[in-house]
């Protein structure tokens, strides 16, 4: 359990998949302008890559290792992926039309996001069982989701702050971003 | 041979599973849509470029249809296919008059 609470905060915090590990940046500056998207992006991230890290788990374990051919993970993992999105959001479209509207936009964006398969990629390399899995990917999600909101909120403010004309939009925010990047690293100094 | 072939197997298997499912799922779960939205996807560039500001072709055609943009406001198009999305959109909206009438 102590070590579950470790690897949970480890995931959240000191790996942050976007400010330690620098995957997913794209939709990190794309879609942070506001903070409704922001959040509607954390969530369908977290969502999808719950998802797509247990099939490409299972898959890895029961097929890829049993035929020994898990060089192959890269390649099954992307391809695993893209159906999955693809069929969540046929059924998202039927089972909740509020919810697709809602996501609607994010959803195809999340089929090329690095983090998602970065997240399935490591929870191979680093050799977790299927609880540590979860717990891990759970909590990297809601990583994604923690610092992408906070982004979105110091975005917002800047609309209203004297930016110098060279730096407006997106220059701006990706000093924002290494400055944030800079006190998560500190983090590490906690465990 | 097999170091080739069975990677290929599984990957193509994979593919070919993952295709039925989603085969399977959009037969399942099945959304009645506006005819309509299909025909000016059709009628567009099906680029999704994104450059009209939606994130593709359908996104746009659904926009047409609500009157939210015209057709000009799709950049890659051809002139001459402008006047046949108008046109087609003219016969729509009176189409639409004429049911709300009786």
């Amino acid at each position: 359990m102590d070590n579950l609470l470790v690897l949970a905060f480890s995931a959240f915090i000191l790996e942050n998949i976007i400010l330690s590990q620098f995957l997913g940046i794209c939709p990190f500056i794309g879609v942070s302008t506001k903070r409704s998207s922001a959040l509607g992006m954390g969530v369908a991230v977290t969502f999808v890559m719950l998802i797509s890290s247990s099939v490409t788990w299972l898959l890895y374990k029961y097929v890829l290792e049993a035929f020994s051919i898990t060089y192959m993970r890269t390649i099954v993992f992307i391809l695993v992926i893209a159906s999955l999105v693809q069929m969540v959001e046929i059924f998202l479209k039927k089972v909740s039309p509020t919810l697709y509207k809602a996501l609607g936009i994010y959803l195809p964006l999340i089929t090329t996001n690095c983090g998602v398969l970065g997240v399935a990629i490591l929870n191979i390399s680093k050799e977790y069982n299927f609880i540590q899995m979860i717990v891990y990917t759970t909590f990297i999600g809601l990583g994604f989701l923690f610092v992408i909101y906070i982004f979105s909120m110091l975005r917002e403010k800047l609309d209203f702050s004297p930016v110098p004309k060279a730096f407006k939009g997106a220059p701006i925010a990706l000093v924002i971003a290494a400055i944030l990047a800079i006190i998560f690293s500190r983090f590490g100094g906690i465990i | 041979m097999l170091d080739i072939l069975l990677p290929a197997i599984v990957l193509s298997g994979l593919g070919f599973i993952l295709g039925l499912l989603i085969n399977f799922v959009s037969k399942v779960f099945h959304v009645e849509e506006d005819p309509s939205i299909d025909e000016i996807v059709d009628l567009l560039p099906r680029y999704n470029c994104g450059a009209c500001g939606h994130p593709g072709c359908k996104e746009m055609a659904i926009a047409l249809l609500s009157k939210e943009n015209k057709p000009a406001d799709c950049k890659p198009i051809k002139k001459e296919q402008i006047p046949v999305i108008q046109e087609y959109l003219d016969n729509y909206f009176k189409n639409k008059k004429e049911q709300a009438n009786q």
